[in-house]
């Protein structure tokens, strides 16, 4: 507060009056400072200032000085009505996709492995849907069955979305559909047992699954149910009427096993009786000579001995097998080495994909010669130079990516944006990825169209290029957020491009996954642009033509020339 | 706070809530250009204005069912806009004004009123908000909050997370930045007469 010659005239310093002005002040306080204005000029003129100072912001706020954006007037009806037929096609489109996929790959697969042998199961059966962590993929063998669920899980999403926040109706429809997909597993009783040497012992039987989890697992008795086992030593000496799953160094199965054996580990030894198949992931598997599996054998691994009796097929991904009994079907194998005994019998047909051919021992009795196949060269990835060639690549993309953003910033920034809306440009990238190629096939069949045809195929390639610049912008600003700058979008693509490089490029050598992952960057960025695009084309309302009717807010309480607060 | 000529939409929003999308567009035609202006004042540009309001109005379908009936729709909308626009603005870091304990020392002294007057007289509105971009992201909000929707200081301590009683040193402040900012001379805000 500032003080003049006279005491009594001690001045009310602004905030004071700032907050008299807002009437934010108490009663008895506003009085003081009303009482104080009207005899103190000085004071009077600043309240007066900062009144007319309250009035000027006001006024330039409220002021239309610019219509409102023809993207926003026509934001409402435009995404009513548009969207409504672009997601339909889009589902459509999708749901056409996946059929293709499904009739293209998955179905021939199945035959082919139905073929081979493993009637009932199916590679994509036994490691996604028959997977060992949760059995309850059983109950939903067929895809159909799975995009069912799923899409009674989004309508649930939708249905409650407008009952409760987005989030909590997520999580609520994750929840019951997780519910619903655990019930198979809840209809029989399970039973856990823990310690050093959990045991099953020699005249119990346990009706119902058991978790078995200790240093040394045994099961000496009777399990009617599954098995599920984690230890050091897993010893099955009696009998499951279920499966066998499992996680351990050894896994030694005396007993019978009416079910499959799935596990991961280091070995397994079968000597006694398996009913149905084996999926491994681990360094090895003998079938003993006393050994005998009622199906197939599905191996990624080291090496896989067969002395005793297999009743079905052989599907190998490892270093070698080895054959001295007797395999009921086919054996296919892509690993370094075969070598089939003489005291093999192998009824059908061998297939192999290695660096030597098979060792074929002259005793062996083999329903048709081996069919090898020279192993292709090392894949790229596992030579050195393809680094190179990914970072100068990248290099070469980031640089694309700035040359662009310095042309267009502001088209730029609109893809940003539309990128981070997620739903619309993933939905409107999957309509242009296959709808676009399919436009300018069509446009072909016309003389006229051909040109029309070569334009939109090239720009449709130029998308394709610069979808994965558009995501890592995407990233980018999800790590370091929003730049408001050209160069600061540059930097934050450059950043969000090599780790969008560095996650996706292992990935694109896992096949599905890779292929998947591929689609998903070029769709989300192509939907981003041509979202960016189609905001860019929408007619701009001339200057000076309100869309719609001006609605100020209320002015804000100033009291100038009013009363004083009560 | 409501706006004048605008009556409580209380049918168009019961009718939304039920998922009509024609009362949809009758609550955005109706509260998009205020809200645009609003966001526009706020953010650093246009286009930022642009994503916020097409941003507000999407989360609008989702916090429709939390809205009190009972009180303003166009109050509770404004806040939801503050909400937005300085979550924007944080997350881009470009809150350039100084932490709550710097507030506590901002010099309260007059500046001198007939300077202030003349300069007040002399500016338009344009100029003001030209130089409102000029103010950092919590000074120009609060000015936004406080003359254009009419917040209340509750409501305004809300949006920026700041205590109740700092308001009016926010707002104070930035006054001051906003002639700083007007005259190009920091010595008129920071005052000298007394």
């Amino acid at each position: 507060m500032s003080e003049m010659p006279d005491e009594k005239m001690k001045h009310v310093d602004e905030m004071t009056l700032l907050l008299y002005i807002e009437r934010q002040l108490e009663r008895a306080r506003g009085l003081e400072v009303s009482a104080h204005t009207q005899e103190c000029d000085e004071c009077s003129t600043l309240l007066r200032a900062l009144e007319r100072e309250s009035r000027l912001l006001t006024r330039a706020m409220l002021e239309e000085d610019e219509p409102l954006p023809s993207r926003l007037a026509q934001f409402q009806e435009r995404a009513r009505k548009s969207m409504q037929w672009i997601w339909g096609v889009v589902f459509g489109l999708a749901a056409t996709g996946v059929y293709a996929l499904y009739t293209e790959y998955i179905y021939p697969s199945q035959q082919q492995l139905e073929k081979a042998g493993f009637g009932g199961s199916n590679l994509l059966g036994l490691l996604i849907f028959q997977g060992a962590m949760w059995k309850g993929w059983q109950s939903m063998i067929t895809l159909l069955e799975v995009l069912a669920m799923v899409t009674l899980a989004g309508l649930g999403a939708m249905f409650f979305r407008r009952r409760i926040r987005r989030g909590s109706a997520l999580a609520l429809v994750f929840a019951g559909f997780c519910t619903v997909l655990a019930l198979p597993t809840g209809a029989s009783a399970t039973e856990h047992r823990g310690g050093q040497n959990p045991t099953v012992g020699k005249d119990e039987t346990i009706k119902g699954d058991v978790y078995l989890t200790g240093e040394r697992v045994r099961v000496e008795g009777t399990v009617d149910g599954d098995v599920f086992a984690a230890g050091k030593d897993i010893d099955i000496d009696g009998h499951v009427t279920g499966d066998v799953i499992s996680a351990g160094r050894y896994l030694r199965i005396r007993g019978t096993v009416d079910g499959n054996v799935r596990s991961c580990g280091n070995t397994a030894v079968i000597s006694g009786n398996l009913g149905k198949n084996i999926m491994w992931f681990g360094d090895a598997v003998t079938v003993d000579a006393t050994g005998k599996v009622g199906g197939g054998v599905t191996m990624f691994g080291g090496t896989l001995a067969i002395d005793g009796h297999l009743n079905r097929d052989i599907l190998f991904y490892g270093e070698e097998v080895n054959v001295n009994g007797a395999v009921g079907g086919g054996i296919r194998e892509k690993g370094n080495m075969m070598i089939i005994g003489s005291n093999a019998q192998v009824d059908g047909p061998v297939k192999f994909e290695g660096n030597k051919p098979a060792d074929v021992a002259p005793g062996a009795k083999l329903a048709s010669p081996v069919e090898f196949k020279q192993m292709e060269k090392r894949r790229e990835y596992r030579q050195s130079d393809y680094y190179i060639w990914r970072v100068i690549w990248t290099a070469a993309f980031v640089l694309f990516g700035m040359v662009l953003f310095l042309l267009v910033p502001g088209f730029a920034r609109e893809t940003i944006n539309a990128a981070e809306l997620y739903g619309a440009p993933i939905g409107l990238g999957i309509l242009v990825f296959f709808g676009v190629p399919l436009a300018a096939i069509i446009a072909c069949f016309t003389v006229v169209g051909i040109p029309l045809a070569v334009f939109v195929a090239g720009f449709w390639i130029l998308m394709l290029c610069c979808a994965e610049i558009v995501v890592g912008a995407v990233v980018g600003n999800l790590i370091l957020g929003r730049a408001t700058d050209t160069w600061g979008m540059i930097g934050r693509m450059a950043l969000g491009f090599v780790i969008v490089r560095i996650v996706y490029t292992p990935l694109a050598h896992l096949h599905v996954v890779g292929l998947l992952a591929g689609l998903g960057i070029w769709m989300w960025g192509m939907g981003a642009i041509s979202l960016a695009l189609y905001r860019r084309l929408q007619p701009v309302i001339a200057p000076n033509v309100p869309s719609a009717p001006y609605t100020p807010p209320m002015p804000p309480n100033t009291t100038v020339g009013g009363p004083l607060p009560a | 706070m409501s706006a004048p000529g605008i009556t409580q939409p209380t049918e168009a929003i019961t009718r939304a809530r039920a998922g009509d999308a024609e009362a949809w567009g009758e609550l955005y035609r109706e509260y998009a250009p205020p809200i645009f202006r609003f966001c526009r004042r706020a953010l650093p540009t246009r286009e930022d204005a642009e994503d916020a309001t097409m941003e507000i109005f999407m989360k609008l379908k989702d916090k429709l069912i939390q809205y009190d009936a009972t009180r303003s729709f166009s109050a509770w909308l404004y806040k939801v806009s503050a909400n937005h626009c300085w979550d924007m603005l944080r997350r881009r870091k470009i809150r350039q004004d100084k932490e709550t304990d710097d507030l506590e020392n901002v010099p309260l002294e007059h500046p001198d009123p007939s300077q202030l007057d003349q300069l007040i007289e002399q500016r338009t509105s344009e100029e003001v908000r030209k130089a409102l971009d000029k103010l950092g992201g919590r000074a120009r909000m609060a000015l936004v909050m406080r003359y254009y929707s009419d917040m209340s200081y509750d409501e305004i301590a809300d949006a920026l997370g700041v205590r109740r009683a700092f308001v009016g040193v926010v707002l104070l402040r930035a006054r001051h930045e906003l002639r700083q900012a007007l005259e190009g001379n920091a010595a008129l805000a920071a005052g000298g007469a007394s």
